[in-house]
């Protein structure tokens, strides 16, 4: 993870808000990208990737960087069954990896929009998320955020997600604690 | 104002309160028919018994000069509280009138910049009423009246939570209302100062009163009597 | 402290609520657990609270989501109905329910129409309050709480004893009991994040069997038909997405009209109530999946819930549905702390549960003649509400609300009271009459046993019979 400044106000700022949120980023270059993310999710002991069927996808190359390393690609819609999908079955070190439509910088909460290339169960229903996320897409508040999502003239979509954070419960004893039902960890792909 | 729980309990508090405000060379009047602000009625949810005595308050002291009360509570009722009881009332300008020439007695002494000279020295702590603190929106003048007087205040942890009298509450649900005294006296113990001093005498019954029973060597004055020294 | 659920209709009330009030307040105290556990909970917050207010202006954003509210329910009338439409347009299913019965007769009638054996749901508030588990358990369905607080309560038997952290007052070894009780095995481990991770997958099992999801809503947005659900742990989410059918209640108060006013609202909400800047999940549904989706579900039913908050718009206690069940006043309030959430006996507890519990159960209920009167009108919970509802006097009109036999003996009390203080020669002459008596109590300057309603002094502090106090 680069904790040195990108020169671009918003990433840095938005790096540190996701370490705030427990969560990790990394800043890399387009060409870059495919393979850092697939190296992330190897380090992670991640045995399959679940993916989003997105251009930015494609465009880094990141299904065949999953493969290269060993882990098994499966793109979006899977066709898997409910509990498989649950991770009750097959293997538990699944990762989804989203493509956030927005980011909003100051809160460190990406913004993901279910389509028919994007599940909006890709995030919670692995015990890993990866979200790739292209530098123009960063605002800096929740207010701007939400104004260009559910601008007038542009139909809401089904289901909008604001994740900030892996899985957080304080349930026990008033202590956070990781994990309860989305995801337990929460790494973002910055990509210039 | 003498205050209704002054005259029952303690007179010794409009007493110095009188001698207090003399002693910066104020006029002082203290009107002989006066009776209770009434909030007792109304927080206890009578609104007409209330507004009845009320009613001989605003008479009572319908004259130009500012009312200065030995309480945050009293003053709360009448800054606060009367212009919701009046309102659509006969009495509704009289009720604002009054509210807006009310004020508590270290306010008083901070808004015309009175020093009444010497008081005790302490140390001493200090509780601020939750009327006090959060309807007539106060900290600052009793510890500045205290500072001036020569008076030692160390300061006791959370300092902004209720005692626990809260007037009918206290005789509703004694047991809870006992802890919360209870807290209260012990919290003021550990400042390190054996007495705690408030605008409110309603606070300083219950706190003392818990600390009596509980052997918790705890004494008690109101601010008007620490500065009259 | 456990309770049993009975079953019961009507009304807003925990029907297996034992004794009253005061009793349960007394117990309460007694539970060095249950105190252990409120202390540092409400310590912990009042610290994040802190620094919301210092870092994030959290006083400032106040003032606005004042007015946002004030205007939401001045409005609610037109923007409730374009709520409807707008969810309608996205292919939902819009059911305005008069009060918890008829919720609860929809919800149960539509699973019973699907064939749905199991529901699972979502923390909410106003699932409680119209009973809707018990509905569906009469009818045969199986309610499963997925938010893990929730989850551990239903294993307890026990109803929530706060708005956001519902099992506040169970510590590691209670949970740990219950889960191994649920698995059936001793083989449940011991460590926060075991038992964290032993919930998820039990947990799992029931979102993949659910036929129905439930959620509550924390927000409606009328422009765009969007109904906001937060959260922390994910679960909602999956309530959300995973079953065939989801079904959101909402209490009818709780719109705004455009996204920057969802914008001001979403961040307040959860600085005040758990002192961050972001919940870690916020969901903004609408409507069920499009064509083409390959998840979500098939069918969104909103379920508005009046249950008397209609009639309460243009009378004196009209800002209180300006309430977006943060559950700041709970932690502020010095009761609450003392006694928590369960001794209270509604779903709604703290401060706003003691104002909204007698106006929707009625002035006669038992919960409007004493939920009203547990509070020393300290006013730190007016001053902790992001919404500024002025609680505090809020309380007060409550108390004017209420009758019942104890009541009207007090209103006798302070008709006489009021006759004698209102003219100044029967005042002096009450006052001489009570100081004597006062003297002729007091030894060595203190009494220790009065009489009448002096009692309730008396009964757990001394009367200081001179003043200054003698040691």
């Amino acid at each position: 993870m680069s904790t040195a400044s990108s020169g671009d106000p918003l990433v840095d700022l938005l790096m540190a808000s996701l370490t705030r949120r427990k969560a990790t980023g990394q800043v890399v270059s387009g060409e870059h990208a495919g393979r850092e993310a697939a190296r992330w999710m190897a380090d992670a002991g991640v045995a399959r990737a679940v993916l989003a069927s997105d251009p930015v996808v494609d465009a880094i190359g990141l299904p065949d960087a999953l493969r290269r390393e060993g882990i098994d690609v499966i793109m979006w819609p899977t066709g898997l069954g409910k509990r498989e999908a649950m991770g009750l079955e097959g293997p538990i070190d699944v990762c989804g990896v989203t493509v956030p439509a927005l980011a909003v910088a100051e809160r460190g909460t990406v913004v993901l929009e279910a389509s028919e290339g994007h599940g909006r169960g890709l995030d919670v229903t692995s015990r890993h998320h990866v979200a790739l996320l292209p530098t123009d897409r960063i605002v800096r508040t929740l207010g701007e955020a939400l104004a260009l999502t559910f601008a007038d003239g542009r139909p809401a979509p089904s289901a909008v997600s604001l994740v900030s954070g892996p899985s957080r419960s304080s349930d026990i004893e008033k202590i956070s604690t990781l994990g309860a039902h989305g995801a337990l960890t929460e790494h973002v792909v910055i990509i210039r | 104002m003498r205050t209704c729980l002054s005259e029952a309990v303690a007179p010794s508090v409009w007493k110095s309160s009188r001698r207090v405000l003399e002693r910066c060379g104020v006029d002082v009047k203290v009107p002989r028919a006066q009776t209770c602000c009434s909030q007792p009625a109304w927080t206890a949810g009578h609104p007409d018994q209330a507004r009845a005595v009320a009613r001989h308050t605003i008479v009572v002291f319908s004259g130009p000069e500012e009312v200065v009360v030995p309480s945050g509570s009293c003053a709360g009722m009448v800054v606060h509280g009367y212009p919701e009881m009046f309102k659509g009332q006969p009495e509704e300008e009289a009720a604002l009138d009054l509210a807006r020439r009310t004020i508590e007695l270290t306010q008083f002494l901070a808004k015309h910049d009175l020093d009444p000279g010497r008081g005790s020295r302490g140390p001493v702590t200090m509780h601020d009423s939750c009327h006090m603190l959060r309807v007539m929106d106060e900290s600052q003048s009793p510890r500045e009246a205290l500072a001036k007087a020569g008076c030692e205040v160390r300061e006791m942890q959370h300092t902004d939570r209720c005692c626990g009298f809260g007037g009918v509450f206290a005789i509703n649900f004694p047991e809870l209302s006992g802890r919360l005294g209870e807290e209260k006296a012990r919290a003021a113990i550990e400042s390190g100062a054996r007495e705690v001093v408030s605008c409110d005498l309603g606070c300083l019954m219950h706190i003392v009163g818990v600390a009596h029973r509980q052997g918790i060597p705890l004494r008690a004055r109101h601010v008007a009597e620490v500065l009259d020294r | 402290m456990s309770t049993r659920k009975r079953r019961g209709d009507g009304g807003v009330a925990y029907l297996d609520v034992q004794g009253t009030l005061r009793e349960r307040t007394v117990d309460a105290l007694r539970d060095r657990t249950l105190r252990g556990n409120l202390d540092s909970a409400t310590t912990s917050w009042g610290e994040s609270r802190d620094a919301m207010r210092s870092d994030y202006g959290l006083d400032e954003m106040r003032e606005r989501a004042r007015e946002i509210r004030r205007s939401n329910i001045r409005n609610l009338p037109a923007l409730l109905s374009e709520m409807q439409a707008k969810v309608r347009e996205a292919g939902g299913t819009v059911v305005r329910a008069v009060d918890g019965a008829e919720a609860c007769r929809y919800i149960t009638g539509l699973a019973q129409a699907r064939g749905v054996k199991v529901v699972a749901k979502s923390k909410s508030m106003a699932t409680e309050e119209i009973k809707l588990n018990e509905a569906l358990e009469d009818a045969r369905i199986e309610v499963v709480e997925t938010d893990l607080g929730e989850w551990i309560l239903q294993l307890a038997s026990e109803h929530p004893s706060h708005i956001i952290a519902p099992a506040v007052h169970l510590n590691r070894e209670q949970v740990a009991a219950l889960f191994r009780e649920e698995a059936g095995t001793d083989d449940v481990p011991d460590d926060r994040e075991g038992l964290v991770a032993h919930a998820r997958v039990r947990l799992r099992e029931k979102f993949a069997e659910a036929g129905i999801g439930v959620s509550g809503v924390n927000l409606g947005v009328a422009s765009t038909g969007t109904v906001c659900v937060l959260e922390n742990e994910g679960n909602a989410r999956l309530v959300t997405s995973q079953p065939r059918i989801h079904v959101a209640v909402m209490g009818m108060e709780r719109v705004v009209a455009d996204w920057d006013e969802a914008a001001h609202i979403l961040q307040v909400l959860p600085m005040a109530a758990i002192g961050q800047d972001a919940a870690n999940y916020v969901n903004l549904i609408t409507g069920p999946r499009r064509d083409g989706e390959a998840d979500g579900p098939e069918e969104f039913h909103l379920v508005i819930i009046d249950g008397g908050r209609g009639a309460l718009r243009g009378t004196e206690f009209e800002e209180a549905l300006s309430c977006i069940r943060c559950g700041a006043c709970l932690y502020s309030c010095p009761m609450w702390r003392s006694v928590g959430g369960q001794a209270y006996g509604s779903p709604y507890s703290g401060p706003i549960g003691a104002v909204i519990t007698p106006l929707l159960e009625g002035p006669s209920s038992p919960a409007s003649r004493d939920l009203p009167f547990m509070s020393s009108l300290c006013g730190a919970c007016g001053e902790a509400c992001p919404v500024g509802i002025p609680l505090q006097d809020l309380l007060v009109r409550a108390r004017a609300r209420s009758s019942s036999p104890a009541t009207r003996k007090s209103g006798m009390a302070f008709r006489a009271w009021s006759r004698l203080w209102r003219r100044p020669s029967t005042y002096r002459a009450w006052m001489a009459g009570w100081r004597l008596m006062l003297r002729a109590r007091g030894k060595d300057g203190w009494a220790t046993d009065l009489p009448g309603p002096g009692a309730g002094w008396t009964q757990v502090r001394d009367m200081p019979t001179r003043w200054p106090p003698r040691r």
